[in-house]
């Protein structure tokens, strides 16, 4: 299944893009398993890793982990800093 | 039912307006309170920058509105948020209550801005004489929120 990944503010900055396109195999596949296929290729994803890091899944706030299904959109958020 | 006013603005946030809508609007209100969040000059910043996430923001704000309406029964909540490029001294923030007694506006008032700081998904970039760089989250925005969250959590129980 094809997954949306976007990286915000200080972490599109850390990862060096805005996001990209995953495949990911069918079942079992959550956050936590698209932050270890990115880990594989590249150690900035480990910025995602941190459990101060914010979801933003479609178009809702969700907790971690997120279960994801073919054609989500998933962000990887900084801690929200408004206000 | 509570009047819910929200919403993300790209141009000028006119403070004076901002109060002078909720002035006098609901006659069963008796008291009215506001929070002005405006940019610091601090550490050399020339302009504050505000990005957000279109779509999710919105129902952010709208969110923390109805709770807090809910809660402290308001005639009115309204949260203006900018996003953009701003200098020092321009406000990013209106945050409005009205409600029959003054405890509740103020309290209102509170819970909404301490939530929007860590439920709302904003992010603040920082523009210096030499460079720019994010602003880090306050362990203190994390507390505030907490507080409310835990007297209503207590209240519910």
């Amino acid at each position: 299944m094809q997954i949306t990944v976007r990286y915000v503010a200080a972490l599109r900055d850390r990862m060096g893009r805005p996001g990209e396109t995953l495949d990911l195999p069918e079942g079992a596949a959550d956050s936590e398993a698209v932050i270890a296929r990115l880990r594989e290729t590249d150690a900035a994803a480990e910025a995602l890793a941190h459990p101060s890091v914010r979801l933003i899944l479609n178009d809702a706030i969700v907790p971690r982990p997120a279960a994801l299904a073919d054609g989500d959109i998933l962000a990887f958020c900084p801690p929200f800093t408004g206000g | 039912m509570a009047r819910i006013d929200t919403g993300i603005i790209d141009t000028t946030l006119d403070p004076a307006a901002e109060l002078a809508s909720l002035a006098g609007a609901d006659l069963s209100a008796g008291g009215v309170a506001s929070f002005l969040g405006q940019v610091r000059q601090e550490d050399g910043l020339t302009a504050l920058e505000l990005e957000h996430y279109p779509g999710v923001t919105d129902q952010a704000l709208a969110r923390i509105a109805r709770t807090a309406a809910q809660r402290w029964q308001l005639d009115r909540a309204v949260i203006h948020h900018r996003v953009g490029r701003m200098t020092p001294g321009e406000p990013i923030v209106f945050v409005g209550a009205t409600a029959p007694h003054r405890r509740a506006a103020l309290d209102a008032v509170g819970y909404m801005i301490d939530l929007l700081k860590t439920e709302a998904p904003f992010w603040k970039r920082v523009h210096t004489a030499r460079g720019s760089h994010w602003a880090d989250a306050a362990d203190t925005d994390r507390q505030a929120a907490d507080f409310w969250l835990d007297q209503m959590a207590s209240e519910d129980a």
